[in-house]
């Protein structure tokens, strides 16, 4: 359909005389499909496609290849230059004298101008960390009694999580209580299952006692340095880096990622901001809850 | 010794497998040349320097020097007397790539990892608008609300449209007509939006240069360099899911890196149902 809207389209523009009626027949006809087109079925899409930029695409596969590229570029440019010299039997001498010699010149400054290029992207070129898998059992434990609206909330922060960072695993605890326990969870030496969260003990422990009290988002970028890791031990025992993000202050959601510094600056950004509309959400939620039971207890 | 730096961080990256299968004598040699280079590393991050001008932008030293060093080249070869010599035209014609090769050298830097992100720039005319559909719930408002203002916070966007069912929320600098009522703008958005047949879109457009395009698009505000779109995921298993799109878009060119989109997906599937 989209080909022959088009195709109408166009028809109008046509130069070749022997179409120079059509367009009347043929409008009308287009406006009146449109129209009908609109209430039932979305318009197809007239718009740009994205091209693709194939230089783009392959500097980002093949990044190292990429950052050397310049010093390759520059070196065997110098050795062209002698090369070209010692060919045409003229002395190597740096001297500006002849027109040969300052165009010689030139392009020695231009090889070591990308030769120093490359050195520095090399120079910068960021350390890649290999994640590591954390060691547990898959495990989804959402409590009881919740709404659907709330559980899918929920899910949905935990697919956010799960698809745009390196978050393997997820604990939120609200209002005393562990709302839900998904992802990666460390496996327990009596049964096969996964280690539950013991909530009191968690929010007892200083690590849940320094963010409420920060009440700022906590990012562990290396878990093994820190002390307070025996208070989380729900988290895989490899987990290589946490975000501890306080809900309002009652609650708090344990993220635990797969790679040393995982989590970049927008994924910090982003989290808190899930987090503040969880707190939103579930707090309506519990004072909801909380005052449906008070009457009955008066 | 150059040839050595090169290799060097090549070797880094590798995986340690390798490593272990070299016998122990030159399990030592591979130390030292680890040792080395991170020496090296530390060497080469003398070569960055900076002018200290506020506003001159280093990396794109290398393109001023292949225009001067060209011009140059091309000031001596008019200069010089008429019958020149062959090994002079080589050495020009080297140069003369170099020089182009030197000035493609910013692009390149830009799409390697870790290079600097454009900073958006806001629209000097045009005000911000913000409207909501009033056919859609209080809760569906109020996520709409949070999701837009989200988005204009933690990207670089400046210009964010959401169509859920038909339903708009329009938020951010946009080219619209001033002196319209919520409910006409909304309409207005409306019609532009069935006029370019977003709703039929079926994967993710990504524009990371966008120049400007044909009449219906002229809604975005002037000075968009990306754009991406975003549809609602349908799946035919899944019935009762909501259809719409995510439309973001932003002054600074490549401005939504994969994990920029990942992100905008996961606020798609939030209004996905």
């Amino acid at each position: 359909m989209e080909a022959r809207i088009i195709l109408q389209i166009q028809i109008p523009w046509n130069p070749n005389h022997k179409f120079s009626r059509r367009p009347s027949l043929y409008l009308p006809r287009f406006f009146i499909r449109a129209s009908s087109s609109t209430s039932q079925k979305p318009r197809s899409y007239r718009g740009p496609k994205p091209s693709k930029n194939l230089v783009a695409d392959f500097i980002s596969r093949n990044d190292d290849l990429a950052r050397s590229l310049p010093i390759y570029v520059g070196g065997a440019s110098l050795l062209a230059v002698l090369f070209n010299r010692t060919v045409s039997g003229i002395a190597p001498v740096a001297d500006a004298s002849s027109s040969q010699s300052r165009a010689d010149l030139l392009a020695l400054g231009l090889a070591v101008t990308n030769l120093l290029t490359g050195l520095v992207w090399l120079s910068i070129r960021p350390k890649s960390i290999t994640p590591v898998n954390p060691e547990g059992v898959e495990c989804k434990v959402v409590v009881s009694g919740l709404p659907t609206t709330i559980v899918s909330e929920l899910l949905w922060a935990w697919e956010s999580f799960k698809v745009a960072t390196c978050c393997k695993s997820l604990v939120i605890v609200y209002n005393g209580i562990c709302l839900i326990q998904i992802g990666m969870v460390a496996e327990s030496t009596e049964d096969k299952k996964g280690v539950i969260v013991n909530t009191d003990k968690l929010m007892q422990g200083s690590v849940y006692q320094g963010v409420m009290k920060s009440k700022a988002q906590s990012y562990l970028a290396n878990l093994s340095l820190y002390p307070g890791r025996s208070e989380l031990p729900f988290l895989p025992a490899n987990t290589q880096a946490v975000i501890l993000q306080p809900l309002g202050d009652k609650g708090i959601a344990v993220i635990g990622g797969n790679t040393i510094r995982g989590f970049t600056s927008s994924d910090q950004a982003w989290i808190s901001s899930i987090g503040e509309k969880l707190d939103a959400t579930l707090g309506r939620y519990f004072i909801d809850s909380a005052a449906e039971v008070s009457p009955e207890k008066d | 010794m150059s040839i050595r730096i090169c290799n060097l961080p090549f070797n880094s990256s590798f995986a340690p497998q390798p490593r272990a299968r070299i016998s122990s004598r030159r399990s030592t040699r591979v130390f030292a040349r680890t040792e080395n280079d991170t020496q090296q590393q530390l060497n080469l991050s003398v070569l960055r320097f900076t002018f200290g001008i506020p506003g001159l932008d280093e990396s794109y030293l290398p393109r001023w020097l292949g225009y001067g060093f060209g011009s140059l080249l091309l000031l001596n070869h008019f200069s010089a007397s008429v019958p020149i010599n062959e090994p002079q035209l080589r050495s020009e014609a080297l140069g003369l790539s170099l020089a182009a090769f030197s000035i493609a050298l910013p692009y390149i830097g830009k799409f390697l990892k870790g290079s600097v992100v454009e900073q958006r720039t806001l629209p000097e005319e045009g005000e911000q608008v913000f409207v909501i559909s009033s056919n859609i719930g209080d809760s569906l408002k109020e996520d709409l609300a949070w999701a837009t203002y989200v988005l204009l916070r933690n990207t670089s966007t400046i210009a964010v449209l959401v169509s859920i069912q038909g339903e708009l929320c329009v938020r951010g600098y946009w080219n619209c007509p001033d002196q319209m009522s919520k409910a006409q703008l909304h309409d207005w958005f409306k019609k532009k939006v069935d006029e370019i047949g977003l709703a039929d879109v079926k994967e993710t457009l990504y524009f990371p240069q966008y120049e400007g395009s044909s009449a219906s698009w002229d809604i975005l505000p002037n000075g968009t360099r990306s754009l991406f779109v975003q549809p609602f995921v349908q799946d035919i298993n899944e019935q009762q899911k909501m259809n719409g799109f995510l439309l973001v878009a932003s002054t600074a060119g490549y401005a939504y890196s994969d994990k920029d989109r990942a992100w905008i997906g996961a606020m798609a599937e939030k209004f996905r149902g």
